[in-house]
């Protein structure tokens, strides 16, 4: 179009010409700055048009996500303002915008906050830290010496009822749990956060609190923290939630109550359980990460002798307890795995792993990851057959972080598994960091789009940061 | 006029500009018939287009050029639909050519100054594709001293030496954010230089046709001592230090051949094909003096073809002193799907332009040129993962003055 007005133009100007040398000079002089004027006139800015978001046969009008501690925005070991403004529900909501989506609240927490994680502590950040040797390097830092308890302290319920029911530390047993927020039920009992978030802490249960807000859409990630309590803690704390059972007893009936509650009157999409092999906290500290000179092995194999364990110059496989081995320690097995919750001194310097055992919270054995993988195998199974039997979209959260462990590039950023430099996952190893948010929700998009004929644009995620450094 | 409206209509459905960051304004004349000149040798820019066929100019002839690139560029990203656009600057290729020798001498000597590549691109700030390029800044200059000489009436042939000189700067965002979310740059900065050479042979059979064949070697631009800066997190910031780094652009032979032919004694059609050997821009490689864990040499796979152009123009005088031209030609891009960037996002194109000459006297001419060109293109980069739309408008108005003495 601009060239045709460009070459009509150009014509007319062309037909004024009178073979008049006194005017051809003036029309010369005048065409440099005529091409000037040409190109005032003309937009130099070219147009791009963009497919228009279609919503297909979505309503969400009313998105409530029912989730646990990833979708509550936990990140950085704690609960803490940032990390929920991050959530990943959260940018979906935003997205949502485009099709008619409505407000979106969360139990948000104050912004000066420093946060609360699961062992009443602070949030993580960077920080240079000097160890037992003196030897400083970046590492995370807990914010404070202890969490904000003024957050289980203070309840919210009155800023509700929350679009992000999502609750950390929630289990698909404990979802549909009625008084899960009642603190007169005693200590390890119930949730305080649910409580800070529910209107009703006596008799309402996760389920309860997100059903009465007659959600037309919702997205429903539950079920991971039914095994990561137990694989985090190195199989020492928790309990696996059994596939069987009644609802609030065993995992595939608590998920048919959720999933068939909320998806009587809305449309939805079911998230499935990551493996543990994604996850940095399970894959950063090596199984044989004790590196020892020759001196050092051979006074080793000498002390331990007696239980048949010889060490050998360069890297070792570490000492770990075991109760059932002979004098109840072994060297750890090149497919078991050492936690990242393990003091990083205490290996150093007061000889873990090596003159002592490495205690049992700090490792996974072979027997611990076959269970936390039976599980996971089972859980996802169930999942994914009730996101069919339910005609609700189906998110393959798993896939996505076996994706990411590869090593993804989005956009000229590399996005890796690697914890801290890697950028999907926070200082805790296992909880996502803003920049992983968005990828998981543009996982969400696109499914949702898949199963209901939406066009949702995915997020920029360019727009998040992963870890953060001083 | 009737004229006038017929030579257009004749050379606007098929005439032809920027091919990859070659740039091909050199001439204002040659601009305003879409880039034709080797076969149609009309004033001291023959120096470029033909060293072969200055020798049939028959004056000293001096002349400047200058032609602003107006461009701007808008990308909008394939997954989020997000729009971003360029605020690029104008940038200014020039042109300054001198021709001397005897009276009827066979021998002619010349000096040329030109910009044969160059872009400029710059991104707005927050860009979604910032951790692959925010600017790009590629500048050169060749200087070609020439000789030309006429065998007889009917043939010439000419090489000159060329020396050129360039400079580079390309800023890209690191993803690496400091706890205020603010992300890190990077910025590479170096001065270039190249040296090859422009040969021609002219042949005009009769005095309604002649033929040009024109070579312009490979030069690679080489990069010695530039300077690299990192703006990254304080903690950071031992591991991006300051460095010089090496580099090398290939900036790729041409090969023309063209033909120009007066149907009747005021119209001259001219018609070019050109290859360029894009082929040389396989890898472009950083070599940092200095390296670290966090930065290491990069290797950025371009994998460039090799490209062609067809280039139709034409000029009627209308009067002995006032010449119209327009020209069109079709450009295919060098860079195949999988590689399109940032910094370059090219497409097979068309361009079209028109052009005005006037002879104030014997000695002083004035010429100008218009030129407009539009692209649009949709590609994954492999590297970066880049996905999306680009789309990019180029207004190219331009003048010089010529003394013939």
């Amino acid at each position: 179009m601009e060239l045709t007005r460009l070459i009509s133009t150009s014509l007319e100007f062309l037909s004024t010409i009178t073979f008049n040398p006194i005017a051809v000079k003036k029309i010369l002089f005048n065409s440099f700055l005529a091409s000037s004027v040409a190109v005032a006139l003309f937009s130099c800015r070219p147009t791009i048009d963009t497919p228009a978001p279609t919503k297909g046969s979505l309503d969400v009008s009313k998105y409530v996500a029912i989730g646990s501690t990833i979708s509550a925005g936990y990140a950085d070991n704690a609960l803490y303002h940032d990390g929920q403004e991050n959530s990943y529900p959260n940018m979906l909501a935003k997205q949502f915008k485009l099709i008619g989506g409505g407000d979106f609240k969360q139990p948000l927490v104050d912004a000066s906050s420093v946060g609360i994680g699961a062992a009443m502590n602070a949030r993580l950040v960077l920080g240079p830290v000097t160890d037992c040797s003196g030897a400083t390097s970046l590492a995370p830092i807990a914010l404070g010496k202890e969490g904000d308890f003024t957050i289980f302290l203070t309840s919210v319920a009155a800023n509700g009822p929350f679009n992000n029911m999502s609750v950390p530390g929630a289990k698909a047993t404990t979802t549909v749990y009625p008084g899960y927020g009642n603190p007169a039920n005693g200590a390890g009992n119930f949730n305080p956060f649910f409580t800070r978030m529910t209107a009703d802490p006596a008799t309402a249960s996760v389920l309860s609190d997100a059903a009465s807000q007659v959600p037309t859409f919702f997205t429903m990630s539950v079920g991971t923290d039914d095994v990561y309590g137990y694989a985090i803690s190195g199989g020492t704390k928790d309990v696996i939630t059994p596939s069987a059972g009644a609802p609030g007893f065993g995992f595939d009936a608590s998920i048919d109550a959720i999933a068939g509650t909320l998806a009587a009157n809305a449309k939805g999409a079911i998230a499935n359980i990551p493996e543990i092999s994604s996850l940095p906290y399970f894959t950063t500290v090596p199984y044989n990460a004790l590196v020892l000179d020759n001196a050092n092995a051979t006074a080793l194999s000498a002390a331990y002798q007696p239980l048949g364990i010889t060490f050998h110059e360069g890297p070792n496989a570490f000492i770990i307890e075991d109760a059932n081995a002979p004098g109840g320690m072994r060297q750890i097995h090149d497919n078991e795995l050492i936690l990242l919750s393990i003091p990083q001194d205490s290996i150093k310097c007061m000889g873990w792993g090596s003159m002592k055992p490495i205690p049992n919270q700090y490792v996974l054995t072979e027997t611990e990851i076959t269970a936390v993988n039976t599980a996971i195998t089972a859980y996802n199974t169930k999942l994914k057959a009730t996101a069919e039997a339910m005609h609700l979209a189906f998110v393959d959260m798993n896939a996505f972080l076996k994706n990411v462990k590869k090593g993804i590039v989005y956009n000229g950023v590399s996005v890796s598994a690697s914890f801290v430099q890697g950028g999907a996952f926070s200082l805790d190893g296992i909880h996502l960091t803003p920049l992983g948010n968005a990828l998981l929700a543009n996982e969400f998009i696109k499914s949702i789009n898949s199963a209901y004929g939406s066009t949702i644009p995915k997020i920029d995620a360019t727009m998040y940061k992963g870890v953060s450094f001083p | 006029m009737k004229k006038i409206i017929t030579v257009l209509t004749i050379c606007s459905p098929l005439l032809m500009h920027a091919q990859g960051f070659q740039v091909n304004l050199q001439g204002q004349k040659q601009q305003g018939m879409g880039g034709t000149g080797s076969a149609f040798i009309q004033d001291a820019s023959a120096l470029f287009f033909n060293p072969g066929g200055a020798s049939f100019l028959k004056e000293n002839s001096v002349s400047i050029g200058v032609s602003p690139v107006l461009s701007h560029a808008k990308f909008a990203d394939g997954a989020s639909s997000t729009i971003s656009e360029t605020n690029s600057p104008a940038s200014y290729p020039f042109t300054a050519y001198a021709l001397f020798g005897k009276k009827d001498s066979k021998l002619k000597y010349g000096v040329a100054a030109y910009t044969p590549f160059g872009s400029v691109i710059e991104w707005q700030d927050g860009w979604t594709g910032r951790f692959a390029l925010t600017r790009m800044q590629l500048q050169s200059i060749f200087i070609q001293p020439t000789v030309s000489y006429k065998i007889n009436d009917q043939f010439g042939i000419g090489a000159g030496f060329v020396y050129g000189t360039g400079k580079m700067n390309i800023r890209r965002d690191i993803p690496v954010a400091d706890n205020s979310g603010k992300f890190g740059k990077a910025e590479l900065d170096g001065k270039a230089q190249g040296y090859g050479f422009n040969a021609g042979v002219y042949y005009k059979p009769t005095s309604q046709l002649s033929f040009g064949l024109n070579y312009r070697s490979e030069v690679n631009m080489k990069v010695k001592d530039g300077s690299a800066t990192f703006t990254v997190p304080q903690s950071l910031q031992a591991g991006f230090p300051a460095t010089d780094f090496a580099a090398s652009l290939p900036l790729p032979k041409t090969i023309v051949l063209g033909v120009a032919y007066s149907p009747i004694k005021k119209l001259t059609i001219a018609f070019d094909a050109a290859m360029v050997g894009w082929k040389s821009f396989d890898t472009l490689t950083f070599d940092y003096a200095t390296n670290t864990p966090t930065l290491a040499d990069t290797k950025s796979s371009r994998n460039y073809q090799n490209t062609s152009a067809f280039r139709l123009g034409g000029q009627y005088n209308v009067t002995s002193k006032f010449d119209v031209r327009a020209g069109i030609k079709y450009l295919k891009s060098p860079i195949k799907d999988g590689y399109v960037s940032p910094d370059v996002p090219d497409a097979d194109h068309v361009s079209y332009s028109l052009g005005v000459g006037y002879k104030f006297n014997s000695h002083f001419t004035v010429d100008a040129s218009f030129t407009y060109e539009s692209m649009s293109r949709t590609d994954t980069n492999l590297e970066s993962q880049l996905n999306g739309t680009y789309k990019t408008n180029i207004y190219i108005p331009g003048i010089s003055i010529n003394y013939n003495f």
